[in-house]
This record gives C-alpha cells, structure tokens and sequence, in this order.
C-alpha cells in the first residue's frame, strides 16, 4: 500500500502520513438496540469496491477527513471534509454517512 | 589459470576458510579469490555440484558465501575489505570434498517434486523430516550467537524524476530531465555509472556528446557529465527492489532502505545475457561473455588467456571481438543457428574482425556437453560435419540478452511476447512510468542513447508541468524507428529439445531441463504450477537467471510458445534485502522533559513511556516513597499528556465525550476523568480542570495522548460544536510535589494561599510560583497531599531547582515512576492500560462512580447500561501476599485447578512491609478476606503464593491524608 492520499488541507501526501479511521458509518441514535450497537461496534462491509472512509492525518496538520477509495485498485477518487455529501458510485455499497 | 592483470591498486589481506589470502583495492570478493587461485565459492543447492563465478554481476546464487558471519553475501558484487573473514557456505565437510555431493551421482532418488513425493508419510515422522531437511536443504547459516555489524538505516527521498539504471539510456535520460529543470534521482546498482560501456570497447554512436569515443571512454564522459548537473543526486550501489503503486520505489543502498517517490520514472534497467542449456551447463570455467569482461575491465582480473565463446544470436559476434580486445584469446565461436548464412549478418565489421583474427566460427553447431569435472577442460559440439570437442579452459556464453522487465512486472505490466524478435518485451507502461533503452528490445546506439535522452526529457517536461515542446512528435517518431528494427531483427537460435544428463535451467535451486519435462508430462503443465512443484525460479536469485531460459523450455516441451505460455509473476523484492534492512529503525522521535538533565545529574535510571525517558528511580526506591509518606517528594510528571479543550461548546463536549459531567464544574476546581469508548470500555483517564468559563485544561495519561487527541478531534470533525483541541503538552513542564509537608514547600516558592481553606483538595489555580506563571492543580495519585504545577516548558528546569532547594531542609525528595506505582498500589488506584484491558469496564474496574446514567447522551452510555444491567462480570480488587513471594503480572490466581483470575500490578510496599497488588477475580470470588492461591508462573513454576482479598485501600483508605 503505498498510494497519495490528498489531505483537504495539506494537500497530496504519502499515505504513511496518515492513520485509517475505518469505515465512515452513522453512530445509533441513544437507547438504540444491542444489535445495532454490536453492528456499529463489531462488524465491517469490507467492501471490494468504492469505500467511503475516515482518515487522519497525523504527521500533518492533524485533521480528521472522509475519503472514497477503490479498495481494489487503491485509486482515491476525492477527498473532503466529513460529512462527504452525495452517493457513492453505484454498483457497490459500503457504510452509510458518517 | 586465471590471472592478475596490471592496473590494480593497493594489497589488500582477508582469509578464505580461515586461511590468508591476498587482493587488489577494486577486488570484488569473488574476483579476489578467483585471481588467488580460489575458483570454487560455493556448493549447489540440491546435488552440491562444485559452482564459480557465472555472471559476476550478483544476478546468480553461484558465488553466495558467508562474510563476517553474514550469510548470503553475493561475494561478485561485495567490494573486499581489509580482514575480511570469507566462509563457504552449503558445504560439508569442507567445499573441496562435500559429502552431500553423492547427491549428483544417485539424484535417481532426488527426482522432481522429491520432497512432496517422500516426505509426506508417515504424518508422524514429519519433525523428524524437517530437521533433517533442513540441515540439507538450508542455503547460509545464520549465526545465532553473533551480532554481524549491521547498522540499517531509512531514508526517504522525493524527486520530480527518478531514472532506474545508470547505463547511457539511463544517464542520458537523467541529464535530460535535469536539463527541462527537473530535480533527478539516478538509482544505479554499481559502484560507478556507465552500464555495458564501462566493458565495452566498440566505438559510440549516435549522440555528440560521446561520438567517437568507445565505450569506456563515453562511460568516463557520462559520469563527468552527471556529476557536474547538480539537478542529478546519483544513488550509486543502490539497487530498486521493488515498484510500487503511487510511484512509490524501494531501493536497498548497503544497510540503508531508501523510499523514494517521484511523479515520473524512467526505467533503464537495460538487458542481461541469458545462460545457455547444454549437459553440465555449470560447470567452473563456464561463464557469461558479460562476466569475463567485467572481470577483465572491471576487477583487472583475466579468467583464461583463451575461451570458446558460445551463442544463438549476433550478439555473440560483438562479445567475441570485445574479449579479443580485452586480451582474451578466441579460439572459436560456436553459433547454434541452424541457417549458418544467418549467422553474423548483422556484424558485418565483427565478422571480418574475427576471421582476421583467426577465430574458427563454428555455424549452425550445437553443445552437446561441457568436458570436465570440477573446472570445465573443453565442450563437445555437434555440427553438420559431426561431433567435436573443442579444448578450452573458458567457456563464454553469449546468448541473445534479454530486457530486464521485473520491476515493471511488478507494476502488473505483462511482458509481450515478440515473435519476429523472438523475446519478450515491456507492455505498454502505465503514465508516470517510461521505458527507455536496452529494455525496448533494439540495441543499437542510435535507438539506445536517443530513446534514454527522450524519456528524460518528456519525464522532466511532465513533472515540470512545462508546456509541450516538441518532444512528444520526436518520442513517436523514435518509437517509430524502435518498431521498425525491432521488426527487421531475427530469433535467437530455438532451444533443442532437452537431452540426457544434468542441463541446468536453474541454478538456485538445481532444477533441470529434465525434470521440467518430468514435471509436465506428471500434468503440471502452466508455468506457474512447474514453478511451484519443481521450485525452478524460487530460489535466492528468483528467477533473474533462469526465468526467460524457464519460459522457454516450458513453451519448448509444451510444444506451444511463449507468447501462450508466458511468464510467471514478478514479485519485490527484485534483489533480497536483509530483513534488517527493512526492519531497522524507522524514524522515532525520543522526548525528553524539561528537568531531563537534573534527573541525570541525580543518577536517574531511565525508563522508556512511549516517547518519553522518565525517571524509574534514583536508587532507592524504598527511601522514596518514605520521603513522600512523611516528609515530601518530587516528581517529574511533564510527561502526563494536557490538552487544550476551549471555546463556547467546550463543557458541553466534554459531558458528551465523558460518563461524568463537566459543564457544571466550577471554575477554579478539577475533576477527575475517565473515558470511554461507545462500547463502554475504559480508554483513558485523568483529569479536567476548569480555568475559565470555556477554557479547560485536560489532563491524559503519558502514553494515551496521541490517542486523546485523534479521539476528541475525531468526535469533533464534521460536528456544527464551537470547540477547539490544542496539544499543549510540549509547552508545560510539571512536577507533582506530594507529602505531608508539601505545603511548607509550597508557601516558600508563592506568595499565593496555599491554605487549606484557600487552595483545598481539587482546587485549580493560576499564580505565579518560583517566581513564574504556573497553574496549580490540588491533585496527587500517590495518596498524600499534593499540588501538580505545570509551568512553561521552558522555566521546567528552574522550577525543579527551586523547588528542590527549598525543600532540602523539610526532607524533600525525587521520586520516580517505580515510587509512583507502589505508591498508587497502596491507594488501590488502577492505571488504564496496566489493570485495565480492552474489556474493563468502569462498573468492573471500580470506578463505577464515574457514569452519570442519567445524562441523555454520552459515548458509551447504553453499553455502560448494558453492562449495569448484567451486572459485573469480573472485577478488579486488591490483595495482599500472606505468604510466598511478590507474582509478577500477568500471574493466574487459581482455584481447584482453575483460573479465577490475575494479577495485573504487584509490588513490595516498603510501607506496609509486604507485597500487595491488584487482580482481576471473578465477581463472586472479590470478597474481602477472601484467600488466593497464586501460581507465579515463568521462571517459578510449581510455586505459590497465599494472598488474600483486599477491596479497600491498603493505605489511608479516607482518603484524610490526600485531603489535608
């Protein structure tokens, strides 16, 4: 793994200069039940496709942004400020917004 | 014989074996050896067949041997050194007589896919097989007790262009590219640039800069020139490993890892001679033609005064008229083409060169055998006119060189199989990448040095963001030009159908053109399975020798081609690196606090946390936690994270992202911190302390506060809360100053109130102290009364000084961290992260008090309810040891033979005169008095401890001392 990840801030750096924050999904609502608490908590689409996702760029100016990558071929397709507004390309699904 | 040249520099003395031998400054190990009479370096893999130098250019396992305890050491690219220990390796008992060797007589019983066949029943017997298999099989030894001197280290370039290889395409492209202004990285894995020139003669053509000049000379001219372009940084004796996505490549320069990113790269990583197949192909005195010119020019070495010089393709007309000017003789060229016409057409010069020269060529003649036993004395041919043997001490391979396409394969670019050229050649490069030179399959000057000066230029035009110039008419023109003679070219001689005895196609792992057959005709008929049942091309050099000559034979005994057999996949690293190398050190920042040099001058010994250095004591562990229980002590707590938390929504955040509830905290007052994640497990603690309406200061243990700070800047991002986060760890100093005359201390270094009345237990003050701004927070975890002063990092030190001098004469003394533990232990106050795990709880670690369940919202409220509503699992209590000695943690409480729990923390309180600690029990099992029995585990195994259950404090359980 080795690709440029653009920080909105700092601009096109070396992945290694950030931190994975995992999949961008929604926090239940308070009061909401187990399962959603366990499937929010424990489980990942992983998808194999388009993700939408969180990251941090840590040896950078230490923001927090979403990006969409292709997990399969690693080509980041934009970067931006969370929450990242509009659909994912179709064809495959990952988390909802975070 | 092999001998030495004129020309080599200074002696230089190193041991072979345990015995003296002696070589030339410029030596490589192995050139040293062979001009010191030492031809044999190494025992093959499988049958330990005697092996020597074969292409002296470190692409093949021949000459692998053991350096200063260093196994694997390619002694043909490894300059020598003075004192050199040089040890065979793969050869027992010595590497003249081996007895593995009888391998090479019985291998009836070694055949293809031997270790799958045998190996595998009975299941039982498998360690057994394994030991054994390993003695035999193992290339290199690593010594277990020695430390080799290895020192790797990384480094991390940037480049506008990077040009991989340092031949004339390569130069030529580099100072192109730095000439359209670009800043250029020029990797080249030899010790000087210049590529097949610095061993070649024939005069250059087709760029002005070296016309008229020979190779050597256009190599002398191509460094002046790269040197004298400071756009140009030139990583000599670096090797690219590995291509990676994002243009990201890996380069092994001796003990350092380089990671080097540039938008635009040029590959010229040129060609190589391919080794030809023929019975005991491997024999000493078998060598590639490139390898005897290096030798000769390179090392000043000459193998033999004469040589055969073998070939499928006019490659071997020009290798044959370089060796006869490098003052080796030719006593023949064999040229395996059947259409005898063919052969030489495209040389007419070297053809007539070498008739003058009264070299017997020997068209359309095959190999049939090299003659000899441990040094090759002749080869037999087979020609139409029938079977020859041709007396020769030195046989010079010079089969058609093919492109060097692994680390563009390693980019998923395909090789092409090209039938009119009979090779395989680069597919199309994905944009950032252009291919240039020798690599491109057509090899004359012209092609070369114009194609290498247009890559660079358009490679240094594109990272500049120039605008187009010409270039791009003048690239299709030239890829125009390449086409064209690629086009006009013929296929090197077909591969003959693989005859009796050993024919080597591998020579890492002794794979022969034999058992690829058996290997085929047993259905393992793609290439990528044949690779992994016969293991050709997985050995040390994977596949750099073997693979095209694999291809070959493959497409050959399929009775297919190439073009539908193809290649196997290509994989960094392209050269082994040492694990080492990529381990070793990545950058890490080490910090040291404010008072880091008082701590040294008082005998500190040092602990590493995290980052930091902190004291662990200063001798006496016992004496200081006397001093804290009744007089004062002194510790550095600079380390402990602090965080910034302002702005309007401030307190409303931290209720959010705490269980407990800060907006109501009073300014002026602390309160104690503990967070959770959404799963309600505790991730860190400390404390909050209010300075102004929406100013908080925050407080985190020392190894958690990068995660703090993500954490709350993460919960933050997206969020519409008015709340800022700064880090303003670095900029405090901070000692915590606790014991029962504290205060005494305190009232001589402020004028500030430090009464009880006025600065009681979890006040938050802000004054001057020693004379500097500080804020003061009326905390301690070490359970007596204590006051935390955090300062400008820069006043740390001075802080310290005042504060140690005025409290000399009440007792005072430095503690350390060991202090702080047992201390805290006697309160029973758990540290998150050493009694707590990713599964506490705050219910089950005690600190149930901290969850405020009626506030609406927080992180990790409805786990906290859930876990409230099961009830606690486990808890985390106190015990003390009755009888037996102090566990160490991590150490199971047993009960009947079953785990009820463990010990996280345990210590000997000087205080208390006896060992005491936290644990873990299960919930029914945490009474007080309980007994434990306590296996102490590693080291002490069989014994037991006596405890019993302790839940309260062992120490001023009130908490009156902490309080006053």
């Amino acid at each position: 793994m080795s690709f440029l990840l653009s920080c909105p801030l700092c601009g096109p750096r070396d992945v290694y200069e950030f931190r994975f924050g995992g999949e961008a999904q929604a926090r239940p609502t308070p009061g909401a039940d187990q399962r959603s608490w366990g499937e929010y908590l424990y489980m990942r689409t992983n998808v194999s496709g388009v993700e939408r996702a969180w990251w941090f760029h840590r040896a950078g100016c230490r923001r927090w942004f979403q990006a969409e990558r292709d997990t399969r071929t690693n080509t980041v397709i934009r970067t931006g400020w969370a929450p990242l507004g509009g659909n994912l390309p179709s064809g495959n699904s990952s988390g909802s917004d975070g | 014989m092999a001998e030495r040249l004129g020309g080599g520099g200074r002696a230089i003395n190193f041991s072979w074996n345990g015995r003296r031998h002696e070589g030339r400054d410029g030596d490589t190990v192995a050139s040293a050896l062979l001009a010191d009479g030492v031809e044999v370096l190494s025992r093959s893999f499988k049958y330990h067949r005697p092996r020597a130098i074969l292409c002296d250019a470190g692409r093949c396992p021949n000459c692998m041997v053991n350096v200063d305890g260093i196994p694997n050491v390619r002694s043909c690219v490894t300059p020598l050194r003075e004192g050199m220990d040089v040890r065979p390796q793969n050869a027992w008992p010595s590497i003249g007589f081996d007895v593995m060797s009888l391998t090479d007589r019985f291998n009836r019983f070694l055949p293809v896919g031997f270790y799958y066949k045998t190996f595998i029943r009975p299941r039982a017997l498998w360690p057994l097989y394994e030991t054994v298999l390993r003695r035999a099989a193992g290339i290199g030894r690593i010594d277990e007790h020695g430390h080799p001197e290895l020192h790797p280290r990384k480094r991390h370039m940037f480049a506008d262009v990077a040009v991989i290889g340092g031949g004339p395409a390569g130069c030529l492209a580099a100072l192109e590219a730095a000439a359209a202004g670009a800043q250029v990285v020029l990797i080249d894995d030899q010790p000087e640039l210049g590529g097949h020139l610095r061993v070649r003669t024939s005069e250059v053509a087709g760029d002005q800069r070296l016309e008229g000049l020979s190779g050597r000379e256009a190599a002398a001219r191509l460094r002046e020139l790269v040197a004298a372009e400071p756009r140009i940084e030139h990583l000599a004796d670096a090797t690219a490993a590995g291509l990676y996505e994002g243009n990201l490549i890996g380069v092994t320069q001796g003990a350092t890892f380089v990671r080097l990113r540039a938008p635009q790269i040029v590959l010229a990583t040129g060609q190589a001679e391919r080794p030809m197949l023929f019975r005991d192909n491997d024999r000493p005195g078998i060598m590639l033609a490139s390898a005897v010119l290096r030798l000769v020019w390179l090392q000043r070495v000459r193998p033999a005064p004469e040589a055969v010089v073998l070939t499928d393709d006019d490659h071997g007309w020009r290798q044959a008229t370089e060796l006869i000017a490098a003052g080796v003789g030719v006593t023949a060229l064999v040229d395996t083409r059947p259409d005898a016409a063919a052969a030489g057409r495209s040389v007419p010069a070297e053809r007539a060169a070498l008739r003058a020269a009264g070299v017997e060529i020997l068209a359309g003649a095959r190999p049939e055998r090299a003659l000899g036993g441990r040094h090759v004395t002749g080869l037999r041919i087979h020609t139409p006119a029938g079977e020859r043997d041709l007396r020769t001490g030195l046989v010079a391979l010079a089969g058609r060189p093919e492109p060097v396409l692994s680390l563009l394969a390693q980019e998923g670019v395909r090789a092409r199989w090209d039938d009119q050229l009979g090779e395989f050649v680069p597919g199309d490069p994905p944009a950032g990448i252009t291919v240039a030179g020798h690599m491109r399959g057509a090899g004359e000057d012209p092609l070369v040095l114009a194609g290498g000066a247009l890559a660079g230029r358009a490679a240094g035009i594109a990272a500049r963001g120039l605008a187009a110039d010409g270039t791009a008419d003048r690239i299709r023109d030239h890829e125009r030009r390449v086409a064209e003679t690629v086009a006009g070219r013929t296929p090197p001689a077909p591969l003959p159908r693989p005859g009796g005895g050993k024919q080597f196609v591998c020579f890492c792992e002794d794979v022969t053109a034999k058992e690829l057959k058996q290997g085929i005709e047993e259905g393992f008929d793609t290439l990528e399975t044949l690779k992994r049942y016969s293991t050709v091309m997985m050995g040390p050099c994977q596949g750099k020798m073997c693979h095209g000559l694999s291809a070959r034979v493959h497409a050959g005994l399929a009775d297919s081609s190439p073009a539908v057999t193809g290649l196997t996949t290509a994989r960094p690293p392209f050269q082994p690196i040492s694990i080492a190398a990529l381990a070793g050190p990545h950058l890490s920042r080490i910090r040291r606090t404010a008072m880091h040099e008082r701590h040294d001058a008082l005998g500190a010994k040092w602990i590493d946390m995290g980052d930091w250095k902190r004291p662990l004591h200063y001798g006496d562990v016992a004496a200081e936690v006397r001093a804290v229980h009744e007089a004062v002590g002194l510790i550095d707590v600079s380390t402990l994270g602090a965080l910034d938390v302002s702005g309007a929504d401030a307190g409303e955040f931290l209720d959010w992202i705490h269980p407990n509830r800060f907006s109501d905290l009073r300014v002026g007052r602390v309160r104690y911190r503990a967070m959770l994640d959404d799963a309600g497990i505790v991730i860190d603690d400390g404390a909050v302390a209010r300075l102004a309406a929406e100013r908080f200061f925050v407080s985190t243990t020392t190894g958690n506060l990068d995660g703090v700070d993500q954490w709350l800047r993460w919960w933050l991002a997206g969020s519409q809360r008015r709340v800022a986060v700064t880090d303003v760890t670095g900029h405090y100093a901070a000692v915590n100053l606790a014991g029962p005359r504290a205060r005494e201390v305190m009232a001589k270094v402020t004028d500030l109130d430090v009464s009880r009345a006025a600065m009681p237990y979890l006040a938050a003050v802000e004054g001057l102290v020693a004379g500097v701004p500080a804020v003061i927070l009326r905390i301690g975890f070490v359970g007596e009364l204590g006051f935390e002063i955090h300062v400008p990092a820069d006043y740390g030190a001075h802080l310290w000084d005042t504060l140690v001098q005025a409290g000399r004469p009440l007792g005072l003394a430095p503690f350390g961290v060991e202090a702080q533990r047992v201390l805290r232990l006697e309160k029973q106050h758990a540290i998150v992260g050493q009694d707590t795990d990713a599964l506490s709880t705050p219910l089950e670690a005690g600190m149930g008090w901290v969850v405020k369940a009626e506030k609406p919202d927080f992180i990790g409220r409805d786990s906290s309810a859930a876990v409230a509503g099961r009830g606690p699992r486990q808890v985390l209590t106190g015990f003390e040891i009755v009888e037996g000695g102090v566990p160490a943690e991590g150490a199971a409480i047993v009960r009947h033979g079953t785990a009820i729990g463990r010990v996280t923390s345990s210590k000997w309180s000087p205080t208390l005169n006896r060992a005491i600690g936290l644990a873990w029990l299960t919930s029914d099992e945490a009474v007080e008095g309980r007994s434990l029995t306590i296996r102490l585990g590693v080291g002490r195994e069989g014994q037991t401890s006596s405890a019993v259950v302790r839940t309260r404090p062992f120490y001023d359980p009130d908490g009156e001392r902490l309080r006053s």
